[in-house]
């Protein structure tokens, strides 16, 4: 069965975009799934400044790094809920899936993992100049998806 | 469908493409031509060569396309393969006192963060002072900026920051929202790049900058005299700093009880201060000291090393635990740049790249090191504060001599200003962790960066001014 795909992750959330997902997947009678992505670029970043600037050994830059990851997985148990209370409160049908790892390659995984009719995504706010030199996930993934992609700006 | 089409420039989507091994291949173009320029009036041949592999450094130094203590490898490499400093000179610069001082600091670091000690100092403190949003803020500044005095500041925003993210979430504050959200990781990163600035302790910049220092005047600056000069402006930037950071952003939190539980809880996870522990705390409390007032007569690293020997024999800690709480790689970099430094000056390439830039804009000696404060702060924004002491210091020390400065006065306004760095997560690693914890933006960091920066820059020059002649300091 066809499903609406809402792609959420650690630096973009939109309640605009959750909204939009659930009353699309309402009018289309389709279940809905919140993809919640810990991106490890993120920590990767973290990991590197401490170890390649901070000079600090292994342990604590590691221990740091999961602390945070800790953190980001809670912050994605508590929007995947969010979305789960608006989709039950539409009477949607609702599965969630939180994954580490790359944005754009694990939201195309799950577009055929889970047969979606329709992925929203949300993007971060760019300034002109950034959006000419640097392109999004966003628009990576509605350039390489198979499914119509609708993208929301954080 | 929600297709879109990339409809930038074929050439520009070929260059973001191939930016790396254009990088690379521009680096080497301009090594090239550096190599093979001619020779400028008053620079020697090996001068030439040792600014064409400064060139390099520093371009690699400001973009972090490779890691920073790989840069180095290529100052360790090309010095003596070019013929600006010999072989056996370039290796023997290893052995500079200051390379050992950071490493032996580095492993009572790391002693102090294995047996628990620092934490439970943390602990104690928030839970004992903390009693108020306001006081709990202050704490955790306070707190960074003490810790920073005694072990590197990079180490101690690893250290603190799960716990600080503990009491964002004990107290259900909303990231990016809550104005105490930003406040607990903003003091968290000031209280540590302020108090990094202490000691010698705080971070490696210092004594690498008195390795640079040493190996190219022969002077040197005591670990009691350091601190003594920029005492007051640690303690003025300690007060600028809690007075900007409980007015920059609301406090949206009547009370902080729910902190308090976890700062006892995880006290009491840790159990009862333990032996280790205590001997510790001692071992370092004993070598602050013999830094302070033996230091100018054995040697900073001569005592840092008996320092770790006594914790070995103590069975205090054990190799494996060294090894994972220090990186290796700081040798190459502290190493790299001191030769990088040490070749710069004997080629004479330092004195010719200061007569070319600073010279011509400074009038009197207090112009001087306004300026080398203005660029020092304007690049340690960007760059790591210790490529910043590699790339300005042997240029400052070159110039010191025309301007009739005493060199470790162009050394102090190099390495105290490399250290301040509020403005951008990629500043220092303190800002870094303080953003990736999603409570703090960029945007609000800059916003309150901007007023630390420049209060930092004006209370530098103002201590320069007119407290340094006071301790005999003077220019």
């Amino acid at each position: 069965m066809a499903k609406t795909l809402l792609v959420l992750s650690t630096s973009r959330t939109s309640e605009k975009a959750v909204d939009f997902a659930v009353c699309r997947a309402k009018e289309k009678g389709e279940p809905i799934v919140a993809l919640y992505i810990i991106e490890e670029k993120l920590t990767d970043e973290v990991f590197n400044r401490f170890t390649d600037i901070g000079f600090i050994g292994d342990k604590p830059s590691s221990e740091l790094v999961e602390s945070i990851m800790k953190e980001y997985r809670q912050r994605g148990y508590e929007e995947v809920g969010k979305v789960q209370v608006k989709a039950m409160e539409a009477g949607v049908s609702f599965d969630a899936v939180t994954v580490e790892g790359d944005f754009t390659e694990e939201a195309l995984k799950a577009i055929d993992d889970h047969d979606a009719s329709m992925v929203v995504v949300v993007k971060k706010k760019k300034s002109i100049f950034m959006k000419y030199f640097s392109r999004s996930f966003a628009d990576e993934i509605s350039e390489r998806a198979s499914v119509e992609v609708k993208v929301f700006e954080d | 469908m929600g297709f879109e089409i990339d409809r930038r420039p074929l050439w520009l989507l070929l260059i973001i493409r191939g930016l790396r091994p254009l990088f690379f291949v521009g680096i080497a173009v301009v090594f090239w031509y550096i190599l093979t320029m001619p020779l400028p009036e008053g620079l020697s041949e090996e001068g030439r060569s040792a600014i064409a592999i400064f060139a390099v450094c520093l371009i690699l130094w400001v973009s972090n396309a490779i890691p920073l203590a790989i840069t180095s490898l290529f100052a360790i490499v090309l010095v003596p393969l070019l013929g600006v400093i010999s072989r056996d000179e370039t290796y023997g610069l290893f052995g500079n006192e200051a390379v050992f001082f950071i490493l032996g600091a580095f492993i009572l670091a790391g002693a102090v963060m294995h047996s628990g000690l620092s934490s439970r100092i943390a602990l104690a403190m928030m839970d004992r002072f903390g009693a108020s949003p306001k006081r709990l803020i202050l704490s955790i500044f306070l707190l960074s900026a003490m810790l920073s005095c005694f072990m590197s500041e990079h180490a101690v925003a690893a250290m603190l920051f799960p716990i600080v993210l503990d009491i964002a979430k004990s107290l259900k504050l909303s990231p990016g929202r809550s104005g105490y959200g930003k406040l607990l990781f903003l003091s968290l990163a000031w209280g540590c790049v302020i108090g990094g600035i202490a000691t010698f302790l705080g971070g490696a910049r210092v004594p690498l900058a008195v390795g640079i220092l040493q190996e190219t005047t022969g002077k040197t600056i005591g670990f009691f005299s350091y601190s003594l000069a920029v005492f007051p402006m640690v303690v003025i930037m300690l007060f600028v700093g809690y007075v900007v950071l409980t007015r920059s952003f609301k406090i949206d939190v009547d009370s902080v009880e729910e902190a308090h539980s976890v700062f006892r809880g995880r006290i009491h996870a840790m159990g009862k201060l333990v032996y280790k522990e205590y001997a510790v705390g001692v071992v370092l409390l004993l070598t602050v000291i013999a830094w302070a007032t033996l230091g100018g007569r054995f040697g900073l690293a001569s005592i840092a090393f008996t320092s770790v020997v006594v914790l070995f024999v103590l069975r205090l800690v054990r190799w494996k635990d060294i090894e994972e709480y220090v990186n290796w790689g700081i040798i190459l970099l502290y190493g790299g740049a001191i030769i990088l430094g040490t070749a710069l000056e004997q080629s004479g390439a330092a004195l010719w790249m200061a007569e070319m830039t600073i010279a011509n804009w400074a009038s009197s000696p207090w112009t001087v090191i306004a300026l080398f404060a203005f660029f020092t702060m304007l690049f340690t924004e960007g760059i790591s504060n210790a490529a910043v002491i590699a790339i300005l210091l042997p240029v400052g020390i070159g110039l010191a001599g025309r301007f009739d400065i005493d060199p470790v006065i162009i050394t102090y306004a190099i390495a105290v200003p490399a250290g301040l760095a509020f403005l951008l997560p990629l500043s220092t690693p303190a800002n870094a962790i303080a953003i990736s914890s999603n409570y703090l933006t960029v945007k609000d960091m800059v916003k309150v960066g901007i007023i630390m920066s420049t209060t930092g820059y004006i209370v530098f020059n103002l201590v320069a001014r007119f407290y340094w002649p006071l301790i005999g300091m003077g220019y």
